[in-house]
């Protein structure tokens, strides 16, 4: 008799307040790309990133821990690495400090939800800017400060030269990353069967592929450089980085979306870099460049009390220049270490026939 | 006398060599088997480490695998964090080797105090562990070697003054374990700082503490409980005070990385786990169909399910579910899904503890008159929770070693360092099997050190009941 | 004479200390602030939704996968995505009973083992179970993936080891796979089945009718061989009448050396992840059983030494009997770890269903739909093997008078 009087009072109790609806509970989807994704940074602070960074005096990074070349962690403790420089130069142009960052290393899982509930004021980590993720990510990609592209590597003695021998090889993959992606798209379009492994980490993959566990090793053609240096270099077998790019893997600078005034300092620090390497300004002659170049003038503050309206420093650029470097420095110091020169390559100044291309600075 | 084998004499070697290896055929058999296999293995060990072992990635990187990357000028905050543990646990142990020898004394049975060789002798692992990590910090050329042996030196020095809180008179007992939570709470904040928001956890126990010990000279129920409430509040302010006074913000949760995050979490998360696992124990043997009901649905469903998807839910769910604005940091994410995940378990560990209590302790408190609140908190859950001490060490070991999955999370701690150090240009493709080993190691030092000392507990709980 | 039963006067207490009413209003409190909190995180959830931009169903699992399975070159990544979700529930099953059947066969080797005479042999049990017990599982799976493949002693693809037999091969060993041979279906095989099922009910009655002639007579019942022998009759009976549909697939590797064809093969990453997992579980498996030995009361031993039975029988007979009856229930909680450690598969690359939902929602696929259904596949897996495993715990406990 009181199980039963229970059961009807928690039965009416449930209805009652199943009834009250509440605005925007229910099943109302939203109409989005099917594959669903996420959306718009939900953690932008009230009055912009740009001031809360200023007023923080610290900022965010999120990089790579564990990525040869351009995010990598010393015994000591201290990041060093491409990526890792280029945030560096963020702080030193908003900031004044290039030590003014906290590094916050990320998994590629993880990075974009980093990104999207504001844990993180800006992403440099080897992030590939795509359609999907600009409008999915929630993302705002920047000028991409390293050309790279999907490659496949394989032992020498294999004697692969093009993707088609690969039919029915087991290829090392990274989980979670655009590779595995584009390795499907491109084998599947050419009918080229093949056995994907998927790996958490180079850890792993590595001695996989060395022991012969994968016959080719697929990864953006920087690292696929850096390994095979550290391969040879360690007295392994030979390796051979196929010819063939078979993606665009344009690596750059990400911070949330909805956010300009954040996203246009961030993209001018940056771009700072690859115009004074053009102008010839390096860390070694920033302090006494002079020059009648009006735009010289103007990247190295001179005569302005803001860097064009921009919310920076006048003197952000020779900040950057003095402190970490020009481009080239910044290139020079990590990527010729792991296998790739400048000279020739994508990343090379638009005058030399390479991409690197700034807006001016007028 | 029956004719048969002569009788094999006892004490000497071929005699046990006969008795022990060789009893009958199939015995002998095995052995053959079995001891060029130990022995080109035990040959192979011993190639592996003292010979051909490249450990320089280990000992190259030995404080990113300690402590990771923990900013290196803020170092002593470790140190200081070391030693205030030292002392809490040598309070800790003295004050339980006071009681226990109490109890064995009311009880009228005999007390073995137990050496510091035979305490040492259990611990052979830990102390193992900690002579490899000296030695490796010897041959380590960057860092100073003198430190970690001074470390370790005051470590053990502050722990045996610590220990002579066993001394501590009988009515001021529970000073000892006062100052037990004071001091571990201490090391705690000495590392993630004193800042003006961080008072409550101390402001409870000093708060409770002064509830407790307030002595109230009034006659009626009312005004005692008032005079104590009071007393609490006050000192519960006073704490606050003194910490918005002081203010100085430490190094986060967030940025611990390595073992020192590994012992913390898994630390961390058994203590917050264990009040939500009480709970969700006394509700699963409630009376009440509704709270049986939600408990075990609660139960089943975490057990059901594997840790790593509760810490991916943790990661990329949990924000969304609470409102806008609400900053978890990754940590605590991760924090919160393991204790979720733990109380469920510690709740079936208690149950295990109250369903083993004689019904007659219950039978005879209701005898007495104490109302059921009453009978739980001064009958029941003493004996219970004091029975499943073994049983939570082992919970405390199970997430130990679980905190290992944090790594596929992106938290790096003592498994995932080993990714940073081979991404350095050194270690790029080499020494992976030692880094393995070294981890592999450290995690079973602890681990046996732990499930030993669970098993003694054990069998001291039996002999003293 | 009258008596009037005299009334009973109840004293009910005021409502709001009478017990009755306040366990009912307590537990409806409950229940609503329960609610209420579930509804808030709901709530919370569907605006966070609505604000990123996702949409709060199930659709996705229609869409195409785009990815690629390892050593399932069956699957298309046109497929949608609830295939692929099916592809991993069937690895996870593998994996996991494979492990299940490895830990328990070598916990009960190593459970005895350590109160063997043998000093050798307890020793190494001992190590055994200590060293294994206290290391994280996902560090012995890693190295699991190196020691016996990376740099363990098998070839590559090309240069397999193959054991033949008269041109085929029975055994197949590299790095990447090991293969045995298989049964290839040439024909249908509904109606092999039905026979098939058929001779199962008709064993099960053999061995029903043995023990019971055994019961009432004494004679030996032999029902292993008698079930035996009808089962493979009726199997042969089957395959004959169907036109022996049968065939075996013999594991070979093609000319050029590259392809593997036929036979029946497991990859490395679940070899290793089932090496690791079985060996990890076994110490456990080996503490309880050793356990429960030591809780046999020793008078069955000394009776059993008595009886002049050897060792074997000994522990055959009687000790082990009773020992697996105290052991089942926490042996059942082994074996739903092992399941649920088979999440850490992508350490070694094995496609078990964690690490095809990860790579899913690394390719766009709703996080948290996609872990809702991560987390209802295990909790069918440990209700299932729950249910199946008490039903035999139930059959195994003494019936007391």
């Amino acid at each position: 008799m009181k199980r039963s009087k229970l059961l009807v009072a928690l039965a009416a109790l449930a209805l009652v307040f199943a009834a009250c609806t509440d605005a925007g509970g229910g099943d109302d989807t939203t109409t989005t790309a099917d594959a669903g994704g996420e959306g718009n940074g939900d953690g932008a602070p009230a009055g912009g990133r740009l001031a809360a960074v200023q007023e923080a005096g610290v900022i965010v990074c999120g990089v790579n821990e564990t990525l040869p070349g351009f995010g990598v962690i010393d015994d000591e403790g201290n990041f060093s690495g491409f990526d890792v420089d280029f945030c560096r130069v963020v702080a030193a142009g908003i900031l004044g400090d290039a030590e003014a960052v906290e590094f916050f290393p990320l998994t590629a899982e993880a990075r974009f939800p980093a990104l999207q509930s504001g844990e993180i004021d800006l992403m440099i980590r080897n992030t590939t800017w795509t359609a999907l993720r600009d409008g999915q990510e929630g993302a705002t990609f920047l000028h991409t400060t390293f050309y790279d592209g999907q490659g496949m590597m394989v032992p020498a003695d294999t004697g692969f030269t093009e993707l088609e021998d690969l039919a029915n090889a087991n290829i090392c993959v990274l989980s979670g990353t655009t590779t595995e992606l584009n390795l499907t798209a491109v084998l599947d379009s050419r009918g080229i069967p093949f056995n994907p492994i998927v790996f958490e980490d180079n850890t792993q993959l590595r001695p996989a592929y060395e022991e012969g566990q994968c016959e080719a090793w697929t990864s953006d053609a920087s690292q696929l450089a850096a390994f095979k240096a550290s391969i040879e270099d360690e007295g392994g077998a030979e390796q051979f980085i196929m010819a063939e790019i078979f993606s665009k893997e344009p690596l750059g600078p990400v911070v949330a979306d909805g956010d300009s005034e954040w996203a246009q300092a961030v993209e001018w620090t940056v771009m700072a870099t690859v115009q004074a390497w053009e102008f010839g300004i390096d860390s070694s002659n920033v302090d006494g460049f002079q020059s009648d170049h009006p735009d010289v003038q103007n990247l190295l503050g001179a005569g302005t009390d803001e860097a064009a309206g921009l919310d920076l420093p006048a003197d952000f650029a020779v900040q950057i220049i003095t402190q970490v470097g020009n481009y080239e420095e910044i290139y020079n110091r990590h990527i010729p270490g792991i296998g790739i020169a400048l000279e020739g390559t994508p990343n090379d100044l638009w005058t030399n026939g390479g991409l690197q291309y700034v807006p001016p600075y007028h | 006398m029956t004719a048969g084998s002569p009788s094999i004499a006892s004490g000497s070697l071929t005699g046990w060599v006969k008795r022990s290896l060789f009893k009958n055929w199939w015995s002998g058999l095995i052995t053959i088997v079995l001891l060029p296999i130990v022995l080109l293995a035990g040959y192979r060990a011993f190639l592996f480490f003292f010979v051909n072992g490249q450990w320089d990635a280990v000992t190259r990187n030995l404080t990113l695998f300690m402590q990771g990357t923990f900013p290196r000028a803020q170092q002593w905050r470790l140190t200081a964090q070391i030693l205030a543990f030292a002392l809490a646990f040598g309070m800790a142990a003295g004050t339980s080797r006071a009681s226990a020898r109490d109890r064995a004394q009311e009880a009228g049975l005999p007390f073995h105090e137990e050496t510091a060789r035979a305490t040492l002798a259990r611990m052979w692992s830990l102390v193992g562990f900690i002579a490899l990590l000296l030695y490796f910090a010897t041959i380590d050329e960057t860092g100073n070697p003198f430190n970690p042996f001074l470390l370790v030196g005051s470590a053990v020095v502050i722990a045996i003054i610590g220990f002579q809180a066993k001394r501590m008179p009988r009515r001021i007992r529970n000073l000892g374990w006062l100052l037990t939570a004071v001091l571990l709470l201490l090391g705690f904040q000495v590392v993630s700082g004193f800042g003006a928001d961080d008072w409550i956890p101390m402001g409870l126990i000093l708060g409770i503490a002064a509830y407790a010990v307030t002595p109230t000279p009034f006659a009626g129920a009312l005004p005692r409980v008032v005079t104590r409430l009071v007393a609490a509040v006050v000192v519960a302010f006073t704490v606050r005070f003194v910490y918005s006074a002081v203010d100085q913000p430490g190094i986060g949760w967030d940025e611990w990385s390595g073992l020192h995050l590994t012992l913390m979490v898994s630390a961390i998360s058994i203590i917050l786990a264990f009040p939500v696992g009480l709970l969700l124990a006394l509700g699963r043997r409630s009376s009440l169909p509704a709270l049986r009901i939600m408990s075990t649905a609660y139960i089943e469903l975490i057990r059901g399910v594997p840790l790593i998807t509760l810490l991916f839910m943790g990661q990329f769910v949990l924000q969304q579910l609470l409102p806008q604005g609400t900053d978890l940091s990754r940590v605590t994410r991760a924090i919160a899904a393991i204790t979720l995940f733990t109380a469920a378990y510690v709740a079936e560990i208690v149950r295990g503890g109250l369903q083993a209590l004689p019904k007659g302790q219950t039978e005879a408190a209701q005898a007495l008159g104490l109302s059921p609140a009453k009978t739980t908190r001064l009958i029941v859950l003493p004996q219970a929770l004091r029975a499943v001490i073994p049983a939570m060490v082992g919970q405390f070991i199970s997430l130990f070693k679980d905190s290992s999955l944090l790594t596929i999370i992106g938290i790096t701690e003592f498994l995932g360092v080993r990714e940073i150090a081979h991404a350095q240009a050194d270690f790029r493709g080499v020494s992976i099997a030692e880094t393995l080993v070294f981890v592999a190691i450290g995690y079973w030092a602890f681990s046996f050190a732990m499930s030993r000392e669970s098993q003694r507990l054990e069998r001291r709980l039996r002999v003293s009941r | 004479m009258t008596t009037t039963k005299p009334r009973r006067e109840v004293a009910r207490p005021p409502f709001w200390r009478d017990i009755r009413v306040l366990r009912v209003v307590g537990q409806v409190v409950a229940v609503v602030i329960v609610l209420l909190l579930l509804r808030w995180l709901y709530n919370n959830l569907v605006a966070s939704f609505d604000r990123l931009g996702i949409a709060l169903n199930f659709d996705f699992l229609t869409s195409q996968t785009r990815f690629r399975i390892a050593y399932y070159n069956e699957f298309d990544p046109s497929s949608p995505v609830w295939q692929m979700v099916l592809v991993g529930i069937k690895n996870t099953f593998l994996a996991g009973f494979f492990g299940i059947i490895l830990a328990s066969v070598i916990g009960l080797i190593v459970g005895v083992s350590r109160l063997s005479d043998n000093w050798l042999v307890a020793r190494l049990a001992t190590i055994y179970v200590e060293i294994f017990r206290n290391i994280p599982p996902l560090v012995i799976i890693i190295f699991f993936g190196f020691a016996l493949f990376f740099f363990g002693p098998f070839p590559i693809l090309s240069e397999s080891w193959e054991l033949s037999l008269g041109g085929n091969n029975l055994l197949i060993l590299n790095k990447d796979r090991w293969a045995v041979p298989g049964i290839l279906a040439t024909g249908g095989l509904t109606v092999f089945w039905m026979i098939l099922a058929v001779g199962v009910v008709a064993t099960y009655i053999v061995w029903r009718w043995r023990t019971r002639v055994f019961d009432d007579t004494g004679q030996p019942h032999h029902r292993v061989l008698w079930s035996v022998g009808v089962l493979l009759g009726f199997f042969l009976v089957g395959y004959l009448a169907t036109g022996t549909p049968l065939e075996m697939s013999w594991p070979v590797i093609t000319e050029d050396r590259r392809l593997f064809q036929g036979g029946f093969a497991f990859n490395w990453g679940f070899i290793s992840l089932t090496a690791a997992l079985g060996l990890y579980t076994a110490s456990h498996i080996g503490e309880i059983v050793r356990g429960s030995i030591l809780a046999v009361h020793g008078g069955q031993s000394e009776a059993a030494n008595a009886l002049a039975l050897s060792a074997f029988q000994r522990y055959r007979f009687v000790v082990l009997p009773q020992a697996m009856r105290i052991a089942l229930p926490p042996t059942i909680n082994q074996y739903l770890n092992l399941v649920k450690n088979t999440s850490l598969g992508v350490a070694v690359g094995y496609a078990e269903i964690t690490a095809l939902t990860r790579t899913s929602i690394g390719n766009g696929r709703p996080t948290f739909q996609s872990i809702i259904i991560l987390m209802a596949v295990y909790l069918g897996f440990s209700l299932v093997i729950s249910l199946i495993l008490n039903i035999v715990n139930r059959r195994f406990t003494l019936v007391e008078r």
